[in-house]
């Protein structure tokens, strides 16, 4: 025996026999094997692989929860109520949970690691959303600042309703080194089920808008997740109040097209829609035609800002002061009334304050708040 | 040539009168930080003997029946911590497996242990003082458990500490080390009672 | 310049990827102290205090969130978008999370504009931190006191 050798071939087989060791331990103790995800006390019950988390396990059976981040655990997006005992709550969930949702056993999907049988219950609508691969069809400038992106899907079709909306994923792009998804309202008719369209204003710094506005391509491949949101008309006589600013347009060109193609224009509606001058407006003659055909639907918009050369002749003055007018004047409060709104939080609270001082229901108002 | 201590004694001398953190100073770094909360110090105290009762005795086989024979006590060192670093890499499998929460309590001091040089320490003292299986198994499992009694103790005192009005220049490190100090002399007290060496 | 253990957490949490996709920092490869250093003493040779600079910045948002979304003009100097989006931030800090927003703040007269949030006011109120040089949210000393007319 070459005694230089008994050294090296001694060490390397002590660690190998432990390296050894410590994978059949990995394989008996980390292996949970199949267990079942129950969703909605026995509405569909999935096998999948135990140990992953609960986002991921559910997305492989095409079940999506919404999530802007991937999982990371830093949008909050992901909750879902856990019913059986799923393991402590996390420390890197407490921070997106209020303490009715932790009472609630609200957890997020993506930290929860699934091991054995549990129970969860989310709403009904998620079995609807689908993964969309598809490619950019059309892109078309609005304004200075808001683009309509249309989506033709490859060989899938999406069933909506009119105010849903929908999460386009962008790839990694120049500092930005993993694919990222943001959730935009959907602009087109319901009826048009082979595609999605949105209108996406730029936001100074965002990471989607800004590659939507300076990167993507007519003919590039890219991937939505939807439909997802309960920002719909509700079914009643009630006359209709819309309010909505820059790309808060979307779900209300979805609704009227709706609508017009339902032919369900029986009911008044008040479309209200701000910007700071013409050039920020969009839609003008589409609204008009729209205004021609239903006596009943009336579009004001409202510049803050009008410039000289505007020559505006329509309302001028914050859409909040133009809503009050209106509601004063024209609408009155003969009839029932809803209100729709969709833009930034600042926007619907001031809307919302307008609208209930003016004697609507805080229940009969419904908005998407961008937040 | 295996000294003619009876296991018993040796257990209670390792916990009491040659407490391994307080009579031989081993194992400092995660005393002194996870010392801070109570919670975390029941867990790495019970983290910690489990560790040493297995890798004492596993490293006991792979010195008399491998290092010896081949004539290489110069490797133990290197032998030593691979088999520790493989105990706790299998512990940390299974406590993930069977409590999320003291995983996520213990977070990096688990494969930190791996470095403690209370377990390595002793081995080693197994090895300079020739203990037989049964010795080691005691000297072990005893060493352990003073680790944790240790923690466990400086951990209430700190909870104390935090409410006393401390000089503000002796916040934190510097009346934690002072206690340790006090607790040092404590045990010293034992010492005598029992003699093992 | 030593980091303390915070300061290391929030620098590390300020990387591309952490946070936010791009990160904190920019391509600015100075550790934390020394960009807040080197700023706190840029604003001194300035003549500018970080107090003013923040009552400034969150009156110019205040007044920009009036328009409720759209850019509007304030004090006829600035033309200020304040804009909401979905989502919300933690602090690298880890002291507070934050909705997610941008205000762009444009000089009428110089066109030169800065872009901020509600985190980065925290940052610069809190901790002097005016983001590294590339961030897309650097509020640049020199930059500031020409656009905000300090």
């Amino acid at each position: 025996m070459i005694s230089y050798l008994t050294a090296p071939v001694i060490v390397a087989s002590l660690s190998g026999i432990l390296a050894a060791l410590i994978t059949v331990i990995d394989r008996i103790v980390n292996n949970y094997g199949e267990v079942q995800i129950n969703i909605n006390s026995g509405k569909r019950i999935i096998p999948v692989k135990g140990g992953n988390n609960l986002l991921l396990s559910l997305s492989e059976n095409k079940i999506y929860l919404p999530s802007a981040c991937g999982g990371r655990g830093s949008c909050g997006a992901c909750k879902a109520k856990v019913v059986s005992d799923a393991g402590p709550l996390l420390p890197t969930e407490m921070p997106y949970l209020s303490r009715q949702e932790i009472d609630g056993r609200i957890r997020l999907s993506c930290q929860v690691k699934v091991k054995s049988d549990i129970d969860i219950e989310v709403p009904e609508e998620l079995f609807n959303i689908k993964r969309f691969s598809g490619v950019v069809e059309r892109i078309t400038d609005l304004t200075h600042d808001i683009k309509e992106v249309f989506i033709k899907f490859d060989d899938d079709t999406i069933d909506f309703s009119a105010g849903q909306y929908a999460q386009l994923e962008v790839p990694p792009y120049a500092k930005i080194k993993e694919s990222t998804q943001r959730a935009y309202s959907i602009s087109s008719n319901p009826s048009l089920k082979n595609g999605i369209e949105f209108i996406i204003r730029l936001v100074p710094a965002g990471i989607v808008t800004t590659y939507v506005h300076n990167f993507l391509k007519i003919g590039e491949k890219v991937k939505a997740v939807g439909p997802f949101g309960d920002f719909e008309i509700r079914q009643t006589e009630a006359t209709m109040v819309w309010v909505a600013g820059g790309s808060g347009m979307a779900p209300f060109k979805s609704m009227i097209y709706d609508l017009k193609e339902k032919n369900a224009t029986g009911r008044p509606i008040w479309y209200f829609f701000g910007a700071r001058s013409l050039k920020d407006l969009f839609y003008l003659e589409e609204m008009k035609n729209i205004e021609k055909e239903f006596p009943d639907f009336h579009f004001i918009p409202a510049l803050s800002e009008p410039l000289p050369e505007d020559n505006w002749k329509g309302e001028t003055g914050l859409i909040t002061d133009v809503l009050r007018k209106y509601m004063k004047n024209e609408i009155g409060n003969a009839k029932e009334r809803e209100g729709y709104l969709c833009g930034s939080p600042g926007m619907i609270d001031a809307c919302v304050n307008v609208m209930t001082s003016e004697g609507i229901a805080q229940d009969k108002i419904y908005y998407d708040k961008f937040a | 040539m295996t000294p003619l201590v009876s296991p018993l004694a040796l257990f209670f001398a390792s916990i009491f009168t040659s407490n391994i953190l307080l009579a031989n100073f081993l194992g400092m770094c995660s005393f002194i930080s996870i010392s801070r909360d109570f919670n975390s110090s029941r867990g790495l105290g019970l983290a910690v003997t489990v560790v040493l009762s297995v890798t004492s005795i596993v490293n006991w086989f792979v010195l008399k029946y491998i290092l010896i024979p081949f004539d290489l006590l110069y490797l133990r060192f290197i032998v030593f911590i691979i088999v520790i670093a493989a105990v706790v890499q299998i512990l940390e499998m299974i406590i993930e497996r069977i409590s999320q929460n003291l995983y996520m309590t213990l977070g990096i001091f688990l494969p930190l242990i791996t470095v403690n040089c209370a377990i390595l320490g002793v081995v080693l003292f197994i090895d300079i003082r020739n203990y037989s299986l049964v010795q080691t198994f005691f000297y072990g499992v005893g060493s352990g458990l003073g680790w944790w009694l240790a923690i466990v103790l400086l951990a209430a005192i700190r909870e104390k500490v935090d409410k006393a009005p401390v000089p503000a220049g002796l916040k934190g490190i510097g009346i934690t080390l002072i206690t340790i100090g006090f607790m040092a002399m404590a045990f010293v007290g034992f010492s005598g009672m029992i003699n093992v060496q | 310049m030593k980091m303390t253990p915070d300061y290391i957490e929030a620098h590390n949490k300020m990387q591309p990827g952490v946070i936010t996709s791009e990160g904190f920092l920019g391509n600015d490869t100075r550790k934390l102290v020394e960009i807040i250093a080197a700023d706190e003493s840029e604003m001194i040779r300035l003549g500018i205090t970080f107090e003013e600079v923040y009552e400034k910045l969150l009156y110019l948002q205040t007044e920009g969130e009036k328009a409720l979304g759209e850019p509007s003009t304030v004090d006829g100097k600035w033309i200020v978008q304040a804009g909401d989006v979905r989502g919300k931030l933690p602090s690298p800090f880890g002291d507070g999370i934050f909705h997610k927003n941008s205000v762009v703040v444009q000089n009428v007269v110089t066109k030169k504009a800065l872009i901020y949030s509600r985190l980065s006011l925290h940052l610069l109120e809190k901790y002097h931190f005016l983001q590294g040089k590339g961030s897309p949210f650097r509020l640049d000393p020199v930059d500031m006191k020409e656009i905000l007319e300090l």
